[in-house]
């Protein structure tokens, strides 16, 4: 037998715009994480080519 | 290369776009195409360089010149089988265009000719296809995509965008940390890489979920754009007279004296009875000289108290807005609606015939009437005066679509599948608190064209016009001082045309005397104060000018005023009408809508002994003069301004952009450049910091939840019943009180062929309902 529908007094939501901008943001969030680490990485790379610089300076004036 | 037909009446068209990701892209156009399989278009224009083309411009015409352009074939239409309303096609060969990250647009003409004899065969064919201009439909269905309109679908591509970016860019990352040598590191983020695939994915799901979920929507506005119209219950009758409380003042025959007296209503309880009235020992003790107002005595029913029955504002009841929801699913006129482009002088004459997009003549065509299809004109002739070759490049459309219709699924012999509905009501009994509701309600829901915050002056500030309609200056003159000067304060009301406010401020530069210049014949006197006279005996005389207001009596003002609304609507202030004071007896309306029941001051007392007799402050209009609005409080839900931010955002994504293709070529070890990258990467990550923030802005809008208290919500779930089905479910449903005030939005949905809504439902209305909160 069909259910009767009612009306209901009803708290709306809008889940699917919070989901979106909640995952947006998440997204956002994790890809400034992963932004971090590849500064760090090219950071460390700099340093390194300095350090290498300087040594090879170091060695060419004996 | 198709043969040129015409250099000046090819119709070209622009921003044509196509997908990314495909082996064969779909391309989506703003106007109906009319391409058929085979056909060949050149493209013109292009932004990209996987789908590439290079028309000639021609200054002279201002347009592409025709048959310029490479050349491609249609390889579909609109689907299988093709559709004359189609909008998207796709071309023969393969166009990988997972990395083509341009804007992806192009322009192009149609180059295929139509055999002549094709053509004149469908000139001639039956003109029997006489066709009725449409009537005007009320309450419109329209179609509704979350995520694809107003602000919130600028956010969603934007989103989108994001993903897709990220996406791309994460395929570089672990080759990018074999460069930067940091492999330990590159151990520990490997779970952040995929997480953040996986939330790409998610993220690109749910808006493709999104996108997909098309409704029809329709609503049913009785305050703003007025698509059903709100009855406002009062009836005319003569003033009667009131005590200070407000009760209404009888005339009892005093059977011993043969005198009326005055008696109140109600004292003793029960007073006056019908049989009273009826017999006529009891009349209403009218307003003198008499004067019809809305919510005077009502001879018909003379024993209820008018003014306890009317309402301030139009009421519109629920169980109106749901007969509106029943009726506009029979709505004749409610079909899609085509109406006539650019002016009328250059669209065909009326009686001219016209085409439709298969080329078959109509008559009736009248340019200011709205119909049903696409229709054309025949098009130009060739230059050298031949007939049209090509009817579809030849011809223009002479009438674009302006409305879809409502959804005929029963209609539709083809359509197999469910449909469902969601019922949105907002209904309260006193009219404030309807509005409240409506304004929170409206915030939500801005990504419905009616309720987006975009649209200037939008239905919330027409409600609270309403409420409280904005100030006007009203200039009287021939104040009488005599009975005594207005104040800030007084409430004044005219005494024609029913217009009501309360003084809010009076200007004292402008309160001056009132220029009252008379003109008078006096005789002309000698010295010795003897009348002169002309040769024939006759006494001189002149005309001489005579201040009438030599002590101010008469004062000249401007008032700023803040309108009160009468029982029947706002009324304004007409130069000529007499305003006088007024004082409250008693109060109007019923329920939470209690207002207060201004008369003219001392009205009554007339007859009276002098003594006791009360005299209101009187003036005339002189006019009403326009005042500038006051600025609206922000923030508003526009205030946010994420319109301000997105073109921002797409900036940013297009350096995102380069960036990910400068890691591809990170092979140089320079300072200079490892130093840019880095910059880069602190750059991006302040934007992305940036758009964090305006998301939490956005999120505290989206955490509230409707109160439930006069929202009501029905949720029709997929049933195979069809338009009949979702008319039968709503006539049914019960547990909604009949307030007086409501508007209400009713989506429909109808069963796609695909799963959605992680593979819960074929609906949208199911989507609809679990992110509404209503499952």
């Amino acid at each position: 037998m069909a259910v009767q529908n009612d009306w209901k007094e009803a708290e709306i939501r809008r889940d699917d715009i919070k989901q979106l901008l909640e995952n947006t943001k998440k997204l956002a969030d994790m890809y400034s994480d992963l932004l971090q680490v590849k500064k760090e990485g090219w950071e460390n790379v700099l340093k390194g080519n300095i350090r290498r610089a300087e040594r090879e300076k170091e060695k060419q004036n004996g | 290369m198709a043969e040129p037909i015409s250099k000046t009446d090819s119709l070209a068209h622009s921003g044509v776009i196509f997908t990314q990701h495909l082996t064969t892209p779909v391309f989506t156009t703003v106007e109906v195409h009319g391409l058929s399989v085979k056909d060949s278009i050149s493209i013109t224009r292009s932004s990209s360089s996987i789908i590439t083309g290079q028309g000639e411009f021609s200054h002279d015409f201002n347009e592409w010149l025709y048959g310029t352009g490479t050349e491609y074939i249609i390889a579909a239409v609109g689907g299988e089988g093709g559709d004359p309303s189609s909008k998207t096609f796709t071309l023969e060969g393969e166009f990988n265009t997972s990395n083509d990250t341009s804007s992806r647009s192009i322009e192009y003409h149609s180059t295929t000719i139509v055999p002549k004899e094709d053509v004149a065969a469908v000139v001639v064919e039956d003109t029997e296809g006489d066709f009725q201009a449409l009537l005007t439909a009320k309450a419109e269905w329209k179609p509704h995509q979350i995520a694809k309109a107003g602000d919130i679908s600028t956010l969603a591509a934007a989103a989108a965008t994001l993903a897709e970016t990220v996406k791309s860019s994460l395929g570089l990352a672990e080759a990018g940390m074999e460069v930067t040598k940091i492999l330990a590191k590159l151990q520990n983020i490997n779970p952040l890489l995929i997480a953040l695939d996986k939330l790409a994915d998610e993220v690109i799901k749910q808006i493709q979920d999104l996108k997909e979920a098309g409704y029809y929507y329709l609503f049913v506005d009785p305050y703003f754009q007025k698509n059903v119209t709100p009855s406002q219950p009062y009836d005319y009758g003569l003033e009667q007279l009131r005590n200070q409380a407000g009760s209404r003042i009888f005339l009892t025959l005093n059977k011993t004296s043969g005198e009326f007296e005055e008696q109140i209503e109600g004292s003793p309880s029960g007073f006056p009875s019908l049989k009273q009235i009826k017999s006529g020992d009891v009349k209403p003790s009218l307003a003198s000289p008499r004067k019809l107002i809305p919510g005077g005595y009502n001879s018909q029913d003379p024993t209820v108290d008018p003014l306890k029955t009317v309402s301030k504002f139009p009421t519109f009841r629920v169980s109106e807005t749901i007969n509106e929801f029943i009726k506009a699913f029979d709505d004749e006129g409610d079909v899609p609606r085509y109406k006539a482009l650019g002016k009328v002088s250059a669209a065909p004459k009326i009686g001219e015939d016209v085409y439709d997009t298969d080329g078959n003549p109509y008559k009736g065509w009248d340019p200011t009437k709205d119909y049903g299809l696409a229709l054309f004109n025949i098009g130009k002739p060739q230059e050298d005066g031949s007939i049209i070759k090509d009817y579809v490049s030849a011809r223009k459309p002479i009438n674009s679509k302006v409305s879809v219709g409502k959804p005929s699924i029963l209609g539709n012999t083809e359509f197999d599948g469910g449909s469902g509905a969601i019922a949105i009501i907002i209904g309260a009994p006193d009219f404030k608190e309807f509005t409240d509701v409506f304004n929170k309600f409206s915030a939500m829901f801005a990504d419905i064209p009616e309720f987006s915050p975009t649209m200037g002056k939008n239905l919330l500030d027409s409600l609270t016009e309403i409420i409280t309609p904005n100030p006007v200056i009203v200039n009287i003159t021939m104040l009488d001082t005599n009975y005594g000067e207005f104040i800030a304060g007084d409430v004044i009301g005219s005494k024609k045309y029913g217009s009501y406010g309360k003084i809010k401020s009076i200007d004292p530069n402008k309160t001056v005397p009132t220029v009252m210049v008379g003109k008078k014949q006096v005789q002309v006197l000698d010295d010795l104060g003897n009348d002169l006279r002309d040769n024939n005996g006759n006494v001189l005389s002149q005309v001489i000018t005579v201040d009438q207001n030599p002590d101010g009596r008469y004062q000249n003002m401007e008032l700023v005023v803040s309108p009160i609304r009468g029982i029947d609507s706002l009324n304004s202030f007409i130069p000529g009408d007499r305003v006088n004071e007024q004082e409250v007896r008693g109060t109007g309306g019923f329920g939470e809508d209690i207002f207060p029941n201004y008369v003219m001051k001392g009205l009554g007392s007339g007859g009276h002994p002098m003594a006791t007799r009360v005299y209101p402050k009187t003036a005339l209009v002189a006019k009403e003069t326009l005042m500038v609005l006051p600025d609206s409080t922000l923030p508003d839900f526009g205030g946010i301004q994420i319109k301000d931010i997105v073109p921002g955002w797409g900036e940013f994504f297009q350096t995102l952009e380069n960036f990910v293709k400068q890691l591809k070529g990170m092979i140089s070890d320079s300072a200079a450049f490892i130093q840019d990258m880095i910059d880069m990467i602190k750059q991006i990550q302040a934007f992305l910091e940036y758009m964090i923030k305006i998301i939490d802005e956005f999120l505290k809008f989206f955490q509230i939840t409707l109160p439930s208290a006069g929202v009501y919500a029905l949720y029709i779930p997929n049933q195979n019943g069809g338009t009949e089905g979702i008319k039968a479910e709503l006539k049914a449903a019960g547990g909604i009180p009949d307030l007086g005030y409501s508007m209400g939005i009713l989506f429909v949905g109808t069963e796609g062929d695909k799963l959605i809504a992680g593979g819960g439902s074929k609906n949208p209305i199911d989507l609809l309902a679990l992110v509404l909160g209503l499952l």
